[in-house]
């Protein structure tokens, strides 16, 4: 009786206002190419320009591991060490922008959906690691180039010593990877919280219909 | 494909959505509380079905793409909503007779839960009651206590934990 009582209002429903006016063909030729997520969900350029600007970067070390190989320099062990890490967030961050799929995402039931959402912003905050660990190796080759035009001395005996050097990596990395954590992350981690709140919610009350 | 059967597929999609689009004026009538955000959500809404039908233009049906995206699109903006600084949720609309249908039909509605909108939305669509786990992924209302009454008999009495070391854990771990 109560539906239908709900079904006569929505029914009553005024046929023309401004709401629900027809939509003209100028308006909807550009709706159409819109797109319909908001800058926090859509993840598909950042990680796109990521990608790009690790991929340059993965050539110029592939460069450099190759110099220091033939001439067996001092920083082999840091260059393979960066080879690595490199290569694994690409293949991260490729990875991630397969699996989101944006063009398809909408077009999924809404647990999916939202199971989808979910996992790619888990994903997406696990990659700050990645820029941490990165941040600390391109820290390191930044301090030692200050070093050697600001004191030759001091930069021979840095060069010299691998302890000194990775103690500076893992300090820079630490530090970048706190920053992250108390300035982009938390927003996105208040996005996914919202997220899994949601679906759990969802499912919680479909669950007890 | 070519340039006349891409105009004729994107010509489709536009007769598709001018024909739907009260539907989608249906979503965010239950979504939303004032013009803005009923013009907001009704465009994210056709921006969505139009990304959904070009991306499966080969499968998929049309109609059950165009109301993912109406739900799917609903769920985001409620839990955007719910991210934002706590808003004015007093209903505001422009034309008098349509912010009176609103408030008699809210008011009928009462604090309706997402769950609840999403089952009003086909109920009111005229959709079939299998529609709902189709588009959403939930189960039934009425397989869903069944299954868990199920799922409860199957699972196994719970055994009251056994504490290894009770005086460590209780007295040095925890403490």
């Amino acid at each position: 009786m109560e539906l239908k009582k709900l079904q006569e209002y929505w029914d009553s429903f005024p046929e023309v206002s401004m709401e629900e006016r027809p939509v003209l063909s100028s308006d909807l030729e550009k709706i159409v190419v819109k797109n319909p997520l908001s800058d926090a969900f859509y993840l598909r350029r950042k990680l796109l320009l990521r990608i790009i600007v690790l991929s340059v970067l993965w050539l110029l070390n592939s460069w450099q591991l190759r110099h220091q190989w033939k001439t067996d320099g001092n920083d082999l062990y840091p260059v393979v060490a960066l080879f690595g890490l490199l290569t694994y967030s690409i293949y991260f961050h490729v990875r991630l922008l397969l699996f989101a799929d944006y063009p398809t995402l909408l077009s999924l039931p809404l647990v999916n959906f939202l199971g989808k959402l979910e996992t790619v912003l888990d994903k997406y905050i696990l990659s700050f690691k990645y820029i941490s660990g990165l941040t600390g190796f391109y820290g390191l080759g930044l301090i030692e180039y200050l070093l050697s035009l600001w004191n030759t001395r001091a930069y021979n005996s840095l060069s010299e010593n691998n302890w000194y050097k990775w103690l500076i990596l893992i300090f820079i990395c630490i530090s970048v990877d706190i920053l992250l954590l108390h300035t982009i992350v938390p927003k996105y981690r208040k996005l996914l919280i919202s997220v899994q709140k949601y679906k759990e919610g969802i499912q919680a009350k479909a669950q007890n219909k | 494909m070519n340039d006349s059967s891409k105009k004729g597929f994107d010509s489709d999609i536009r007769s598709l959505l001018k024909n739907q689009h009260k539907r989608v004026y249906s979503i965010c009538r239950l979504f939303t509380h004032n013009y803005k955000e009923h013009q907001n959500l009704f465009i994210d809404v056709i921006a969505a079905a139009s990304q959904n039908i070009r991306a499966r233009k080969n499968n998929g049906d049309k109609q059950t793409l165009l109301l993912r995206a109406c739900i799917n699109m609903a769920a985001l903006h409620s839990i955007t909503q719910e991210l934002g600084p706590a808003k004015d949720r007093t209903l505001q609309f422009k034309s008098p007779d349509y912010q009176r249908s609103m408030t008699r039909f809210r008011e009928s509605v009462g604090e309706a839960s997402d769950y609840e909108k999403f089952r009003l939305f086909l109920e009111f669509e005229k959709m079939p009651a299998g529609e709902l786990t189709h588009l959403t992924g939930l189960p039934l209302p009425g397989r869903a206590a069944g299954k868990k009454k199920e799922k409860e008999s199957l699972l196994p009495i719970p055994r009251k934990p056994f504490n290894f070391i009770p005086y460590l854990k209780e007295k040095l771990v925890w403490s």
